[in-house]
């Protein structure tokens, strides 16, 4: 009879999905098939478990250098598998379940995680520390969340309106954010009013609605560069009428930020927070 | 009568237009049997009912006894071969490529020739005079040089009878000769029934041994050339005057057409 | 008489041998390099399956890249004989294997399939196949009662259809903002990476018995060149001809695209290329297509891995790339 070296040792676990796996113990080889999953790594302090990441994982800095294995929505399946990982930690929406199984028959673990609201990803930030023997630094990183997002509330209850905001994601055409979205919480925990709150998760406006709708404050989020941020801003600031226009309220924030379930997503709180009810956060959180 | 055609009572309707009405003849076998008449006679048609193309309205058309729709196509092609009046030209076979192509109702389906195919093929192109041309592009070929192509490839069938749709259509003059001789050759030489549609009512006459003028779908006259070409018949088929004399080559009838200035005027 | 004194079946096995070498050896080369780096001495111990192969090669090798460059063959043969039948039953040598409604009528079954949350295999194949075979039955129904033109109303009915589905897909896609709008891009574009060896295996054995049917009519598609009248005197039987042409190379095209999303240029080049270089005649055609396309589809797919720094682009994108000026140029060769 063998014995197997403490580094190969393997227990059952369930993911977040309800899949039941064989999972290293310690594990050493792991691969993040998301952005927001190699943010979360390095978050729990467990980056040197990594040995590799999708191709926008570009937070931290650090993790640019990570070899990378395709973008989330279209893996490079042999590129994970020549990492030869023990690990890979995939995400819900997005991952091709395809994928997934194709790993899975090469006998590479899956673990998947749906982190797609604060609360989601405060459960995700607990297992994947569980998975990675971090759980004290989970623990830590979510209390800390937890009390930043408390802060935030308790300033908020002061507020004595909730102004209208049109939070617009896409461009051209106009895009925004129904009630199912994070962003939609993350809006509402900030004191304001989603104007595109609704069943569509990303309705679609014609510019005249919007103007219709007398937006207080519009937060544009782009992957764009400083110059076009101008533009855009220019673009609104036509509509001499808009209560956002004559206020001056019309930020554009970076969509990494706002897009990305993440531990970041309590930075966002903060920034729409302060963005939305400055009055209240005049001295710093 | 082992290769004879007949049609009894054939009709053919397409489009609700009457095209060919209660047509009975025969076509002996050995014959040179010429279709003439005015444009819109339905003759295209009729040849097109004779080799198979078409199926009549009513009316049988019938070879060895049988009606010719109980052939099997590939058998059918055995001894019935067709020449229509004009193929596309847009393929780049070499004239050996499509003479050969004749042999396909000797092959099985996949068409893959032997040797005995290759060399009918060469017999054919002799036998047609264009050995010279074997190895050229069919697209590239003169008109003239074209149909004998198609005739070479028609001839490599081995057909008992040969169906030619306005095969002297457009063609200089050498090469209109050419392909009437090579049809009495054809005729006197394989015992070959030749059935074929003119437009050249003279050219008709020096060769065939019966004629068939058609007119609005319906046999007008059908006999010798000196039975059928006479002015009347012709100038009530053709509707405009003619000249019909002796042709000084033989005993055969000459067509002249008259233009209207010949025509002495009506004195009033 | 020189040329055309060798022997058919000779010309038939020179041309298949020396394609078939050249196939093998693209399979070997996609074989040997890929997305994790490129090797020949790797590919060579994972082939001996001598004892220093580690198991990471081996899954490489022969669950990634094998059944990857198998369905590369299978998928570029299969669309360049649909290219090569369509070009002769439509008499158009602009016609590709998906003029017949295929390339609409599948993309709308396959984005349902998509925004109705189906995997790839087996929903959105059957989805794009049926969806592919539906968009054929109703062409066939536009174009069934003219006569004359029939060539012509196939043709024109297909580019139709086409059209308006491509409309469709437009709207279909500017509704979806979520990350399904991926997925659906990337089988618009073609995407050979989807399949496992089963699928591949299970592609081939309904491929095959295709390219079969098809060579078995390689010689009528010769006669049929010469005109409807001519080749119905020499035997062909030209209402079955066209109908099982048109059925068996439709389900052929339709299961490829159904597997890998839409790959173009290749069914529009490749027969193009063979008949410069081999003249008209189907019967070498057919196989120069099938091993010759296949090859060419192997080599295109490689590029798409192994070229981009950041993860492979998808095969469409090359077959577009090289396809199109490919084109120009063996028009320009035929036409000096």
């Amino acid at each position: 009879m063998t014995v197997t070296p403490v580094w190969a040792q393997q227990h059952q676990v369930i993911d977040l999905l309800g899949r039941s796996m064989s999972v290293p113990v310690n594990p050493r080889r792991v691969v993040a098939l998301a952005p927001n999953i190699t943010e979360i790594v390095y978050a729990l302090g467990q980056a040197q478990r990594l040995v590799g990441a999708t191709t926008y994982s570009d937070f931290p800095q650090a993790a640019a250098a990570l070899p990378k294995v395709g973008s989330y929505v279209h893996l490079d399946l042999e590129r994970i598998v020549a990492l030869n990982p023990d690990l890979c930690i995939a995400i819900k929406d997005g991952n091709p379940i395809a994928t997934v199984t194709r790993l899975e028959s090469f006998r590479i673990p899956v673990y998947a995680v749906d982190p797609k609201n604060l609360k989601s990803v405060m459960d995700t930030i607990m297992r994947v520390g569980i998975l990675l023997q971090a759980e004290n630094k989970a623990k830590q990183l979510i209390s800390n969340m937890q009390n930043r997002i408390q802060v935030v509330a308790e300033r908020i209850a002061q507020a004595d309106h909730r102004p209208k905001v049109f939070f617009q994601i896409g461009i051209a055409p106009i895009v925004s954010v129904g009630t199912n979205t994070f962003i939609h919480e993350l809006i509402e925990m900030a004191g304001a009013h989603n104007l595109a709150a609704g069943n569509i998760a990303y309705p679609r406006y014609s510019k005249e609605q919007v103007l219709g709708m007398l937006p207080d404050i519009i937060i544009v989020t782009s992957m764009a560069r400083e110059a076009a941020f101008e533009r855009i801003r220019n673009d609104w600031y036509q509509w001499q009428d808009l209560p956002a226009v004559k206020h001056q309220r019309v930020y554009i924030q970076e969509s990494n930020l706002f897009d990305r379930p993440s531990p970041r997503l309590v930075d966002a709180l903060e920034t729409l927070a302060r963005l939305i009810h400055p009055e209240l956060f005049e001295d710093s959180l | 009568m082992t290769s004879g055609i007949e049609l009894q009572n054939v009709d053919y309707a397409y489009a609700r237009t009457q095209v060919l009405r209660g047509l009975s003849f025969m076509i002996e076998p050995a014959d040179f049997f010429i279709i003439i008449g005015p444009n819109g006679s339905g003759k295209t048609t009729l040849m097109r009912l004779i080799c198979g193309l078409e199926k009549p309205s009513s009316g049988r058309v019938t070879i060895l006894g049988r009606s010719i729709q109980s052939f099997n196509r590939k058998r059918l092609a055995q001894k019935i071969a067709f020449v229509p009046q004009s193929t596309p030209l847009d393929f780049p076979f070499t004239v050996f490529d499509v003479v050969l192509m004749g042999r396909s109702p000797y092959q099985g389906m996949l068409g893959m020739e032997n040797k005995t195919d290759v060399e009918k093929a060469r017999q054919a192109i002799a036998f047609t005079g264009i050995t010279g041309l074997a190895d050229r592009k069919i697209s590239q070929l003169s008109g003239g040089e074209r149909q004998l192509a198609f005739i070479a490839r028609a001839i490599c069938q081995e057909p008992t009878l040969l169906l030619l749709d306005e095969p002297t259509a457009s063609l200089d003059l050498a090469h209109q000769i050419h392909i009437m001789d090579l049809m009495e050759k054809l005729q006197s030489e394989k015992n070959t029934t030749i059935v074929m549609v003119s437009h050249d009512v003279n050219l008709a006459a020096m060769y065939a041994s019966r004629l068939l003028l058609l007119n609005k779908g319906e046999v007008a006259f059908i006999g010798s050339a000196e039975d059928v070409l006479t002015y009347q018949n012709l100038e009530a088929s053709y509707g405009c005057p003619l000249l019909v004399d002796q042709n000084p080559m033989g005993a055969v009838p000459r067509v002249t057409l008259v233009p209207g200035k010949y025509i002495p005027k009506k004195k009033t | 008489m020189r040329a055309t004194e060798s022997n058919i079946i000779k010309r038939l096995i020179k041309v298949t041998g020396v394609l078939l070498v050249v196939l093998v050896l693209a399979l070997l080369i996609g074989l040997s390099i890929g997305s994790s780096g490129s090797s020949l001495t790797a590919l060579w111990n994972g082939l001996s399956r001598s004892e220093s192969s580690d198991s990471v090669l081996m899954t490489i090798l022969w669950k990634i890249r094998l059944p990857r460059v198998l369905l590369a063959a299978l998928v570029g043969g299969a669309l360049s004989l649909g290219g090569l039948v369509f070009q002769a039953l439509l008499r158009n040598p602009l016609a590709e294997p998906y003029i017949l409604g295929i390339s609409g009528g599948s993309a709308i079954g396959a984005i349902v399939g998509i925004l109705l949350g189906f995997s790839q295999f087996p929903g959105i194949t059957l989805t794009s196949f049926g969806a592919s075979l539906a968009t054929l039955i109703l062409i066939l129904g536009i174009s069934a009662g003219q006569s004359i033109l029939r060539k012509n109303a196939l043709l024109l009915s297909g580019v139709m259809v086409n059209a308006f589905c491509s409309a469709v897909i437009m709207f279909l896609v500017s509704m979806t903002q979520d990350t399904r709008l991926h997925n659906i891009i990337f089988w618009l574009m073609g995407d050979l990476s989807l399949g496992n060896l089963q699928h591949t295996i299970i592609l081939a054995l309904f491929l095959i018995p295709c390219f079969v049917v098809i060579f078995m009519y390689a010689n009528t598609m010769n006669l049929m060149l010469m005109g409807k009248d001519m080749a119905q005197s020499m035997g062909v039987n030209i209402r079955r001809a066209n109908l099982v042409l048109l059925l068996v190379t439709s389900l052929m095209v339709s299961a490829c695209v159904s597997q890998c999303g839409l790959i173009g240029f290749v069914g529009l080049v490749i027969p193009h290329l063979f008949r410069l270089f081999l003249g008209p005649d189907h019967r070498l055609l057919l196989p120069a297509c099938i091993l010759g396309g296949g090859a060419y589809m192997v080599l295109c797919d490689l590029l798409a891995r192994a070229i981009p720094q950041q993860g492979e682009l998808p095969a469409g994108v090359i077959t577009a790339l090289i396809g199109a000026p490919l084109f120009i140029y063996l028009l320009k060769r035929s036409n000096p």
